[in-house]
């Protein structure tokens, strides 16, 4: 029997306080979200991994959450994967100037401030899931094979 | 972009050695030796833009991998970086038989005892460089 997943892919940048909060706030969905299951894959799986890795935006219905107005998360999935169904830019959420803070990246340093933006841009890929049309299922279904991590 | 080393973590989310490989990243550039090291987003490696590879091509790079599969490793190479050391998470781990490292959001104490123990070996690699 199949079943309905939604797959979240972050970017999870090195160089800036966006990336660190698009990784958090993806681990935050994927953790407390009980109403939609849903499913990540670390983005250079795609070069690195195999044909199941590059069928995850085909297998599931896929938002991309991406630190900066690069869009890597989501550029890589469409260029690699298949079309995503959402996208979340986190410096559209808190602001520019935050996310490209080079100097807070590491989780140690994160204050409240920082948590609250992980919060805001939670509530932001859970609407984006919430909004989600049914057509964005059709063709798409998880069999029970695993090519991501929970 | 100068001849500082390029330590690049594959960030792995799905496990908590991904987080391991990224802390321990992020503290030999921002903490133990900022003067030699820097990191560059392995995203935008995997993008294949052309700034991107330029970032890297030709540079020495660390790479540090959470698993097997060793994504920053291979990423890093397809994009013509010269990695010079590639850093496993898990033969550190493997010496901390028991231990409960935390999750992939948040590392435990012992997950940052380790971590520092990754970081400092990076470090140590970049010393002798240099």
């Amino acid at each position: 029997m199949s079943e309905l997943k939604v797959g979240i892919i972050s970017c999870s940048g090195e160089e800036c306080l966006g990336g660190t909060i698009s990784r958090l706030a993806t681990r935050v969905v994927l953790e407390e979200l009980k109403m939609i299951s849903t499913v990540t894959l670390c983005l250079p799986l795609y070069l690195a991994g195999g044909e199941e890795e590059r069928n995850f935006a085909k297998v599931f219905p896929t938002i991309s959450v991406d630190g900066c107005d690069k869009l890597c998360a989501k550029r890589s999935t469409e260029k690699y994967s298949g079309k995503i169904n959402g996208s979340v830019d986190v410096s559209k959420i808190i602001g520019n100037e935050n996310a490209l803070n080079t100097k807070i990246v590491r989780n140690k340093d994160l204050k409240d401030e920082h948590l609250q933006m992980v919060e805001e841009v939670a509530s932001e890929i859970i609407k984006m899931i919430s909004n989600l049309s049914p057509d964005s299922y059709k063709g798409k279904a998880f069999h029970g094979c695993s090519c991501g991590s929970e | 972009m100068d001849k500082k080393v390029k330590v690049i973590p594959c960030s792995g989310i799905g496990k908590v050695y991904g987080l391991m490989a990224r802390e321990a990243a992020l503290k030999t550039v921002f903490e133990l030796l900022p003067e030699k090291s820097e990191t560059v987003c392995l995203a935008y490696i995997v993008t294949g833009d052309k700034e991107a590879k330029e970032k890297i091509e030709g540079f020495d790079c660390i790479t540090v991998d959470g698993c097997p599969k060793m994504c920053a490793s291979k990423n890093v190479s397809i994009a013509g970086g010269n990695v010079i050391e590639e850093v496993k998470v898990l033969d550190t781990v493997k010496e901390h038989k028991g231990k409960k490292f935390g999750s992939p959001t948040q590392l435990d104490a012992d997950g940052e005892f380790v971590m520092d123990e990754i970081a400092a070996k990076i470090a140590k690699k970049i010393n002798e460089l240099n």
